[in-house]
């Protein structure tokens, strides 16, 4: 469990936090707020109610809090008591967060509510406890007692944080010219107090800029299996040794915030039937206030069917009830009782064994297929610690990795990993990695890269899909030029890959974008942070310093891109013939095949059109199609034919695109829709419609051939109506 | 969920990301396998060892090899379809076909054996018996005296494939024959034979050839299929390019176990459609210079098909089909996709976005795999993994040179040991990843077959985000002498060749799960041993390292017994170590049945209980230890672990 957190931020309001200074576009209230709103948000994207804060107008117009009786607490207002912070907290946050009409109001005065509001609230229990105060610091400040609250926010614990717009920075190279004395009185005070009580003072650009750093989510791993790593039978043989051991996460993938489905209220929702004869409906963006009342969740209603020849539409609903348990073995369904339920399940025993060892200069690295974790000793278990030290030196020392089967839990499935060591000066363990087993290795054979052999078997070196002298030259001196070369803090070059610099995308845009939406329900979400696509592209100067030798090698590579209208058909064509090359046209000539029998029907027609001289040969060839598909339509039992009309579909589709006569086919499928709803096929053919759809054989749109007459949007109107 | 083991992970989540393997998964095959039917087919080869017995004609070895993919298909691709034609045989038969049919047969002498389908447990039974019972093969495995036309063999399959497998991406046909020139003596038979070849062919069918050559002649491509077999399929263009055949001829001194072998090897290596996993990503070598590439997916875990529901009102179970609608929880209205909106959980409340700003948040580019520098291949940690990697191969699909630049790249990195570090996005809307892309070399096997191909590997690399801190604990180095004793027990176990083979290693639950199912389905007996090639060899252990792993145990005391006199000595915080503690030691000790040195030895403490009977009288952290130690699962009440204890200890006397 994380530690319980309770935070105050002050804010300062002052009528002077209203004002662009310095050419910024942003008051300084609007710039402080940025950094204020990242915290409390982060806070909030927790979900946590022991994560609490609390917020503090300084330099209200108004005077709200507990210390009000004593003056010098005037135009200091509670906004928002310690608690969590929820959605509505942060609507009316944003609502009184706003320039007063004041620059009353003493900052060192709010720190001291703040310690109050703290202390009251977490008493004496543990908590992480911190104030942060944002302000310009141009009030008037009070330094009486300033002692006395550093000692106690010491022995309170708290953390505080003061930023300040303009604060000068020599370190990080903010220095305002021209500072108001005033302001410059209160910023050395400001830092005397935080000194004293070793918090953190800084100016606001600074803080701001480091918003942009991704915060990772520091997580405990609990241990994944708790046992032995044992070699050898401890049950059948005395030389058998058992070390008991841990095992946690080492790598993981950080997920992405969960998403839930939500549709819009029916009730609510005015403009839903207009939208559902759209085609193009996006759900209406300004929908997005109050929107508990417009979103209603969704949920999945599953019902189960068989097949059942005599029923209209050959389908039955059946029971959840009348349904058992079972597993399909191809397509014969095995059903299990409930008594045999673990039937299939391989009896195993907890255990790490080891099954014997590797080189590990001979092993592959893409064997690697998972994560990885962390093995080690059990904990304040000395001998433990002792016994595993040695495997872990000996495997080190023999550069051997240890093949084992490992079973996390009782009746869990055996895994096969691999344990390499792993020795820093303070800390030691193996790591564990999943190998495949025989079914998880799919074979795919590629021909050699370094040399062709041609179908007699012969061993040519040189061709065009090999690289000459020149090109392997001109690729060895660019690879040898884009050398990334990092280097640790003390300058020196590190030969390690960027990992603790390199953030999940995907992770960190999302969270800041919702935590962004939270605040900000209206206007586009601004852009990814610039560090998390950090490495999308190669560093500039290694570009610079590459730059020559890439010439060189476009130039020894000579790669052409294939145009656009070569892809697909026109190339194909010569790999038709078989591999002995004999012209299979030449006879199917011979053969004279006049009409498309609808049992041959796609290779007929295929080939009919490859011999066609003439556009009357294509007509012709097409309207046999149609009817033979309109048949295969007509005479189908149920669905039986089904595919065989969408295969006959997708080749007439795929063909006429090739032969740039679109309009085809797209009579014949407006055709073709309306017989199907009209039922003028042999009955309720809306099923096919349906696959139709989904296999996505629709009109031939202009961006797919330049001859057709739809537009995009009349091809997805077509096929979306119903 | 017992003792805090880490929670399961967001099965929604995990779909969303693995979209894409499953849709690359569900591309269906079909294979038809034609078998000659001959008398020379059905001549067994007799081994020249006499002590190898075992015989085995080419086609009842085909038949085996069919009955084998059958079976294995069922486990790998539960959604493909697999057939069986015999030709050349006296009697034939087709879809409501047979002798006894009125009117002339369609296909004389095909047989259609196993209909084109997703094999259902008759099949299997069927196909079974027809391998292993005499009557059975006798009845159906007889060569006609007439001579089968190759043509109408084909058209007979291009029927078969046209009505049975519409619309299936992967169609192809498994000649299994030992004649290469059935048509020696008639032109026209053989045009026509050529000419139904060309129809598979536009029907996307292709055709992949099992030769057997025959004791007095090597089978001989060129004088018949290489007229019918094309260089690829036309309708899948992620399907690799043509190969080398990687099928050697099974020869004429091939007995019949080397024969089934051979056979079943080539089958095996066609076994999956090969298909991309992407294609045409660009592979950005530098700005303004790309290459295409395909990707393949080499390695993926195979689970067990997940239960599903059985309807058992009928005559034989049904499998019950589900079909989920999303309905709206205020008035239950069915729910269209287009309808449904995204919402994040904040701060109580639901944080939503449009289905466009949806698409943008999760946009980071184009699909492409862009080097952005590069490194010695000794920076990528061992650690450094998240998921298996994927496999690239160049294509001159969209760029022409692409296949020579990347040969000289993969070269380069080889030579040089060097990796290039990449920006990946596989395809449209994947959340983006770095990548180190490492070249691979051919690997052969000892016949020469190419076991992994060359070509480069992509591997995720975890983002500082997915790295876990290493948990505390305590660091104690062991000594050298004990580090010496450990490492004589390593070198004593090293594996065949010191490498880690996949292929000697099915998975041992896979293979039960199937074989439990296989069994019911065939109403056979249940198996009573499964077959686990992933359990250690215990008796070679104990042969092999056993005096050394002694040797460590005594050297460990040792050790252990000089530190814990140092830490005494020491410190006075005194924080005893664990070992110390009664029931602990056994931990660590090599679990002889120890010569009761320790009184407090926990197997012992929980055996005598057990014989006096009194096991509930032991304390729930005993229990759980002993439990622990054997690896059985802690789970459950005081009275659950009483009684597995007794269990576990009734089994073992």
């Amino acid at each position: 469990m994380a530690d319980k957190e309770a935070t105050v931020y002050i804010v300062d309001v002052g009528k002077s936090m209203g004002k662009h200074r310095h050419g910024r576009a942003k008051t300084d209230l609007e710039w402080g707020m940025e950094y204020v709103w990242d915290k409390i948000t982060t806070t909030v994207a927790t979900g946590r109610k022991t994560a609490t804060v609390g917020v503090v107008g300084l330099r209200t117009d108004g005077t709200e809090n507990e210390l009000q009786a004593d003056d010098s607490f005037e135009h200091i207002s509670v906004i928002q008591n310690i608690g969590q912070v929820l959605m509505p907290d942060i609507r009316k946050l944003r609502e009184v967060l706003k320039p007063s009409s004041t620059d009353a109001g003493d900052a060192v005065s709010s720190i001291v509510l703040a310690i109050q509001m703290i202390s009251s609230y977490t008493k004496r229990l543990k908590y992480k406890r911190k104030i942060v105060l944002v302000t310009n610091a141009e009030g008037l400040m009070n330094n009486d007692g300033i002692d006395e609250i550093a000692k106690k926010i010491k022995e309170d614990g708290i953390e505080l944080v003061i930023l300040g717009v303009d604060f000068d920075d020599p370190e990080y190279g903010v220095k305002e010219e021209d500072k108001d004395s005033q302001k410059a009185y209160n910023e050395t005070l400001l830092r005397a107090l935080v000194e004293d009580c070793e918090g953190v003072f800084g100016t606001l650009e600074q803080a701001i800029e480091e918003l942009d750093i991704p915060r990772i989510k520091v997580i405990k791993s609990n241990p994944s299996f708790k046992g032995f790593l044992q070699l050898g039978d401890a049950e059948e043989y005395s030389t058998a040794f058992r070390i008991p051991v841990e095992r946690y996460y080492k790598t993981y993938v950080a997920k992405a915030p969960p998403a839930s489905q939500f549709a819009l209220r029916s009730d609510t929702s005015t403009g839903f039937e207009s939208a559902e004869s759209s085609a193009t409906v996006a759900p209406q963006p300004n929908a997005q206030e109050g929107q508990e009342s417009t979103l209603t969740t969704v949920r999945s209603l599953r019902t189960y069917q068989i097949t059942d020849e005599s029923a209209p539409g050959g389908k039955v609903d059946v029971e959840r009830d009348d349904l058992a348990k079972g597993y399909e073995y191809g397509r014969t369904a095995v059903h299990i009782s409930e008594t045999d339920e673990n039937i299939t399940v391989l009896e195993t025993f907890a255990a790490l064994e080891l099954i014997g060892f590797v080189q590990s200069d001979k092993y592959d690295r893409y064997m690697h297929i998972s994560n990885v974790n962390v093995i080690i000793a059990q904990r304040t278990n000395d001998k433990a610690i002792l016994a595993l030290s040695s495997f872990i030196h000996a495997l080190f020392e023999l550069d051997c990795y240890a093949v084992a089967r490992l079973v996390v839990k009782e009746n869990k499935a055996p895994l096969v990993v691999l344990l390499a060591p792993s020795i820093e000066p303070d800390y030691e363990c193996l790591h564990e990695v999943q190998l495949p087993f025989a079914e998880d290795v799919r074979t795919y054979r590629f021909p050699p890269l370094d040399k062709v052999i041609t179908v007699s078997g012969k061993v040519i070196t040189e061709h065009r899909n090999l690289p000459n002298d020149a090109l392997l030259d001109a690729m060895s001196e660019y690879v040898d030029s884009m050398e990334l070369v990092d280097v640790d803090e003390n300058g020196e070059p590190v030969e390690t890959l960027p990992i603790d610099d390199s953030y999940s995308a995907l992770v960190h845009r999302l969270d800041s974008a919702i935590r962004y939406r939270a605040v900000h329900p209206q206007g586009p979400v601004p852009p990814p942070s610039d560090i998390l696509t950090r490495f999308s592209l190669p560093p500039e100067n290694l570009v610079k310093k590459g730059e020559k030798y890439l010439e060189n090698l476009i130039a020894a590579a000579e790669v052409k891109k294939v145009p656009p209208k070569a892809k697909g058909r026109k190339r194909t064509r010569e790999t038709e013939k078989p591999l002995s090359g004999l012209d299979v046209d030449e006879l199917l000539h011979q053969e004279k095949r006049v009409k498309i029998s609808p049992n041959n029907a796609i290779p007929e027609f295929k080939q009919t059109l490859s011999h066609a001289d003439d556009l009357n040969t294509v007509k012709d060839a097409v309207n046999q199609m149609v009817v033979i598909i309109q048949d295969q339509i007509r005479h189908s039992l149920g669905d039986a034919n089904y595919d065989r009309a969408i295969e006959g579909l997708s080749t007439m589709r795929d063909e006429l695109i090739a032969y740039e006569w679109p309009k085809l086919y797209n009579d014949f499928l407006q055709q073709l829709k309306e017989d199907i709803l009209q039922e003028k096929l042999g009955g309720d053919r809306r099923e096919l419609w349906w696959l139709i759809r989904r296999t996505k054989v629709g009109l031939i749109d202009k961006t797919m051939s330049d001859q057709s007459e739809i537009s995009e949007e009349e091809a997805r109107k077509f096929m979306s109506a119903k | 969920m017992a003792e805090g083991y880490p929670p399961r992970d967001d099965e929604m989540e995990e779909e969303e990301e693995e979209v894409d393997e499953t849709s690359y998964k569900s591309v269906k095959d079909a294979v038809l396998f034609a078998i000659e039917v001959s008398e020379s087919m059905l001549t067994p080869r007799v081994s020249s060892d006499p002590k190898k017995t075992a015989k085995e004609s080419p086609t009842t070895a085909a038949l085996k090899c069919a009955y084998h993919l059958m079976q294995q298909r069922i486990i790998s691709n539960p959604r493909d379809m697999i057939g069986v034609l015999l030709y050349g045989t006296e009697a034939s038969k087709f879809y409501g076909e047979d002798e006894s049919s009125r009117g002339d047969l369609s296909y004389p002498h095909c047989y259609l054996f196993t209909d084109l389908d997703v094999p259902a447990a008759e099949d299997v039974k069927k196909l079974r018996s027809l391998v292993e019972e005499e009557e059975k093969a006798q009845e159906i495995l007889v060569a006609s005296k007439e001579k089968v036309s190759m043509a109408n063999v084909l058209f007979c399959a291009n029927q078969i494939f046209t009505s049975k497998a519409s619309n299936f991406l992967s169609r192809r046909l498994f000649i299994v024959s030992d004649n290469d020139d059935p048509h020696s003596d008639n032109k026209a038979q053989r045009s026509a034979a050529t000419v139904r070849a060309r129809d598979l062919y536009d029907l996307g069918v292709t055709i992949e050839l099992f030769p057997i050559s025959r004791s007095d002649h090597e089978f001989d491509t060129s004088r018949f299929y290489d007229d019918i077999i094309y260089k690829s399929s036309p309708t899948d263009a992620d399907a690799p390019a043509y190969l080398q055949p990687d099928t050697k001829v099974a020869t004429a001194t091939d007995n019949g176990i080397s024969l089934l072998n051979s056979l079943l090897s080539s089958i095996n290596s066609r076994s999956v459609p090969r298909r991309a996993l992407f294609s045409n990503v660009p592979l950005e070598i530098g700005p303004n210079f790309k290459i295409s590439i395909n990707g393949y997916l080499m390695f993926k875990r195979q689970e067990p098909a997940r239960s599903c529901y059985v309807w058992l009102g009928g005559e034989t179970p049904q499998i019950a089909k589900g079909v989920t609608t999303q309905i709206a929880d205020d008035t239950a209205r069915t729910v269209e996709k287009w309808e449904i909106r995204k919402a994040y959980k904040f701060g109580g409340e639901q944080v939503t976005f449009t289905a466009d700003e949806q698409q943008v948040l999760r946009t980071f580019g184009d699909p492409v795999i862009r080097i952005i520098g590069f490194k010695p291949l000794s920076a990528l940690p061992f650690w450094a993994n998240v998921k298996h990697p994927t496999f690239i191969y160049p294509t001159e699909e969209d760029f022409v040179g692409s296949t020579r630049v990347f040969s000289a790249l993969q070269q380069k990195l080889a030579k040089d040991q060097k990796l290039a570090l990449v920006w990946f996005i596989p395809r449209r809307n994947a959340a983006p990843v770095l990548a180190a892309m490492l070249a691979g070399v051919e690997k052969v096997d000892e016949n020469g077959v190419q076991k992994f191909p060359p070509g480069m590997w992509l591997i995720p690399l975890p983002f500082a985000d997915d790295v876990r801190q290493n948990p505390d604990t305590t660091l104690t180095v062991a000594p050298e002498p004990l580090i010496d004793q450990m490492r004589a027990v390593v070198q004593q176990l090293q594996l065949p060749k010191a490498v880690y083979e996949p292929q000697k290693y099915p998975n041992p639950s896979l293979q039960w799960h199937y074989r439990i199912l296989q069994a019911l389905a065939l109403d056979e007996d249940l198996p009573e041993q499964p077959e686990d090639k992933t359990v250690p060899k215990y008796r070679q252990i104990d042969k092999r390292a056993g005096d050394y792993v002694l040797a460590w145990s005594d050297e460990l005391d040792k050790q252990y017994e000089k530190l814990s006199a140092g830490v005494t000595k020491t410190s006075t915080l005194v924080k005893r170590p664990a070992g110390d503690r009664s029931g602990k030691e056994e931990g660590t000790r090599p679990a002889k049945k120890v010569k009761a040195e320790t009184p407090a030895n926990i197997d012992e403490e929980v055996q005598k209980s057990f014989d006096k009977g009194m096991v509930s009288r032991l304390t729930m952290a005993v229990l759980k230890d002993f439990l622990t130690a054997h690896g059985r699962s802690t789970a459950g009440k005081k009275a659950d672990l009483v009684e597995r204890v007794e269990e576990f200890l009734e089994y073992k006397s």
